[in-house]
């Protein structure tokens, strides 16, 4: 077969039968002329003449088609996480008797809604995508708070926002603020924001004895809604308080809590016994304020608050190590036992329990928090004083070195305590360079019209001082000023513009007073311990203050006073090293031989805790 | 959206997407009652357009990705029918196509937009061959748009949920979506 191509005209032969095609536009309508000559019989013309799809193409033009190109365009796959969350409780409102709430706007209403809001975290502890997204998906603690109508009396610090929303979630923590940032207020609206929401239904606070009305002097102020069970009273009463599961917030004291400790064994009750149907005691919280109380772990008040029943274990303290690590180790074993061991390195010890701490100090968080001006007033001893006191410090060290390996720890306490008694006054004649110089101070500040808080750690030597200082108008609040009445001292001092002065002994007032209206401080002589010191101060220097804190610490120089500042400057470096990450590397606690070494004198090796 | 299991309730719908550079796209739906409380949530895995899409789709690449891919998606997930779905990315608006609910942008305060006479704007972004025009109003502090097409939603929205949205700051909840994400993504890898 031949073709010839020519335009659309194709003819051909096959063997003896010839045809001709022509093709004509459209290339799909394509007819043709068939001439046969000398057509043998016999032959199908069917077979020749039929046109089929294969031989039209043949016939078509020589122009090249497209070559098709298909893309497919696959529209990804959206695979889709979800989650969905428990119907949430309707704030519950609380018993309120004599409570002003003021009104509250829903879901960061308009009055937040430009302001930086605090939002809630998921703990480290919190492992499960769902739970943290539980938290993630929370609106902020503002609109938490404002859609119950929480009000405050005055706002909260940002600073204070962020505390509540980090003890709000954990079953677990230390709110280890800086004295004088608030910490109360923040665990009362934490807890106020979980038992309104019904996270919980019943919160045990345990403080000192001294702080008891404190507490809930703050509790009305910030939570005035919440009623609120002070435990107290003979042993009867207290067993059917500790009983009273309808209270949300029952206040307690640790000294209190020694004496019921058997109530909280859960022991089931003997039939025919007062304590007859009661169920047993459980909390949901068991917050506990100034919680070094519990540093020594095998301590006796350690053992008691382990063994109260609870869900949630918060503790507030501005000084989480006083003296050693182990104090921390301690207050661990009330929020997670186990958690950690007394031999951590401090670095480890920090970096492990950074999700259960939060502490901030003042220099961080207050920017307008006027300063507070530490001044160490090193003075030389009157002519008495210091006749008197190298006579004490020659007979005491001549006594232990007499006594040789039989000196114990009580040996040279009791001389220290004696040379540092006789830094304050000389018991002879006296004398006193602190007291000239103090007073010197308080004749011009009484003058301003300004007030002072002067502390030591012996009544005694504040009540020379109150003989001595009386036309500064003097109070008193210390051991021997009845419970009942201390309250009274404090409001007196504030309110009695002829009051310029307040006698503090550090156990009494070194924690939980606020004396933001004294703008001086003094520490007639000083403590062990530098945190007890730090709380004393900051009495004073905390929200609220008027104007700069002047700190005056009073130092005499070359005795023993000099040689115990070194100490409490290297405990204030272990704190550092495990709450701040930049803490240089020092000498841990306080050891025998550096106690001995106050009098240049050697003693066995080993380790002792001086407990402030 | 699936109308099985379907409640009604009282609820906002919280509709944005996260452009990842390396992964691609996430997207999150969060569902708040009216108390500004999480009651789903949903997000997607990411997903990444190839060369063909960007190509073939052009300038209406984000709103297919945006509304018909992932906004779809998501909202069929969810259980609860709210009364509105707010988005903060405009081309996520597409998915309203898809979706029997009215779905509104919430302008940020800080975007600035330019207001012509009559209320209309071209954009809250960049300029754009094929961008919706804009009917901005304002509910609350809330400053809120919808395609001009769906002008007549601006009624029903402001009359059914004036009130109620009055006292929210609709802009807020996609920060938690944000950080939801974040997380989850985090928890994959």
């Amino acid at each position: 077969m031949s073709e010839n191509v020519d335009g659309l005209k194709v003819t051909g032969a096959m063997e003896n039968i010839s045809w001709q095609a022509q093709a004509q536009s459209p290339l799909s309508a394509i007819s043709l002329d068939l001439r046969f000559e000398n057509l043998p019989q016999g032959i199908d013309l069917s077979e020749i003449l039929l046109p089929t799809e294969q031989k039209v193409i043949s016939l078509k033009p020589e122009i090249p088609l497209p070559r098709a190109i298909s893309i497919f365009v696959a529209n990804p796959r959206v695979r889709v996480c979800s989650f969905t969350f428990d119907d949430p409780l309707e704030t519950r409102a609380l018993t309120s008797t004599d409570a002003e709430r003021p009104s509250g706007q829903l879901f960061a209403g308009v009055g937040q809604q430009r302001k930086r809001l605090t939002r809630i975290k998921p703990p480290g502890d919190v492992i499960k995508l769902e739970d943290r997204l539980h938290y993630l998906l929370q609106p902020s603690l503002e609109s938490l708070l404002s859609e119950g109508a929480l009000g405050f009396p005055c706002r909260p610090y940002p600073y204070q926002f962020e505390g509540m929303a980090f003890l709000y979630p954990r079953q677990a923590a230390i709110l280890a603020d800086e004295m004088g940032l608030g910490k109360t207020m923040q665990a009362i609206t934490a807890i106020r924001l979980l038992l309104h929401r019904g996270e919980m239904r019943r919160v045990l606070l345990v403080c000192p004895k001294s702080l008891v009305t404190n507490w809930r002097r703050e509790f009305h102020m910030w939570a005035p809604e919440l009623p609120v069970m002070v435990i107290e009273g003979d042993q009867s009463k207290r067993a059917w308080q500790w009983h009273l599961a309808d209270v949300p917030l029952c206040i307690a004291n640790y000294e209190l809590l020694v004496r019921d400790r058997e109530l909280f064994e859960n022991r089931p009750v003997a039939e025919g016994t007062s304590g007859e149907g009661w169920q047993p005691i459980q909390f949901d919280l068991v917050l506990l304020d100034e919680a070094q109380r519990i540093k020594n772990r095998t301590g006796t008040t350690n053992q008691i608050v382990r063994s109260i029943s609870r869900k949630r274990s918060w503790a507030l303290t501005g000084t989480p190590v006083e003296n050693s690590t182990d104090d921390l180790v301690g207050i661990f074993e009330f929020l997670a036992p186990g958690f950690l061991s007394p031999d951590m390195k401090p670095r480890k010890m920090g970096r492990t329990v950074s999700d259960y701490v939060l502490r901030r100090t003042k220099d961080q968080v207050l920017n307008d928090l006027p300063p507070k001006l530490v001044h160490d007033e090193r003075l030389d001893l009157t002519p008495e004083q210091h006749k008197t006191y190298k006579l004490a410090e020659d007979e005491g060290i001549l006594r232990l070195t007499e006594l040789g390996v039989s000196a114990t720890i009580r040996h040279v306490f009791e001389l220290v305590l004696r040379l540092k008694q006789i830094c304050n006054f000389d018991p002879a004649t006296g004398a006193s360079a602190k007291l000239e110089r103090l007073t010197a101070d308080l004749e011009e500040i009484a003058q301003s019209g300004r007030k002072a808080i002067v502390f030591s750690q012996w009544v005694s030597t504040l009540e020379k001082l109150r003989d001595h200082l009386a036309q500064f108008g003097v109070l008193e609040y210390h051991g021997r000023i009845p419970s009942k009445q201390r309250d009274a001292v404090i409001e007196r001092f504030r309110q009695d513009d002829s009051c310029h002065v307040l006698l503090i002994s550090y156990g009494a007032g070194g924690v939980g007073l606020n004396l933001q209206f004294a703008n001086y401080v003094f520490l007639f002589d000083r403590w062990w311990n530098p945190a007890v010191e730090d709380q004393a101060i900051n009495r004073a220097h905390r929200i609220g203050v008027d104007g700069p804190v002047y700190v005056t610490r009073f130092l005499m120089l070359d005795t023993i006073e000099e040689r115990i500042e070194s100490i409490l400057q290297a405990k204030r470096e272990l704190f550092d090293i495990v709450f701040s990450e930049d803490g240089r590397r020092q000498k841990m606690g306080l050891t025998q031989e550096e106690l001995f070494g106050l009098f240049q004198l050697k003693c066995p090796d080993g380790k002792i805790d001086l407990a402030a | 959206m699936s109308n099985i299991d379907m409640k009604s309730k009282l609820a906002l719908g919280f509709l944005t997407i996260i452009e990842h550079a390396q992964h691609g796209l996430f997207g999150g739906y969060l569902i708040l009652n009216t108390s500004g409380r999480p009651l789903e949530f949903h997000c997607t895995t990411p997903i990444k357009p190839n060369r063909a899409q960007e190509i073939l789709y052009g300038p209406t690449l984000e709103a297919f990705l945006y509304g018909e891919q992932i906004g779809q998606t998501l909202l069929k997930q969810s259980n609860i029918q709210p009364l509105m779905v707010c988005t903060d990315r405009e081309p996520a608006l597409a998915v309203r196509e898809y979706v029997s609910l009215p779905v509104v942008l919430v302008i940020p305060a800080e975007k600035s937009v330019t207001i012509e006479n009559d209320q209309r704007i071209l954009r809250i972004d960049g300029p754009h061959g094929s961008g919706p025009n804009l009917l901005t109003f304002e509910l609350g502090r809330n400053r809120l748009a919808l395609p001009a097409r769906a002008e007549e939603e601006r009624k029903v929205i402001v009359e059914q949920l004036g009130e109620l949205v009055e006292s929210f700051d609709l802009a807020e909840p996609f920060e938690r979506i944000r950080e939801a994400i974040e997380e989850a993504q985090q928890a994959v890898r």
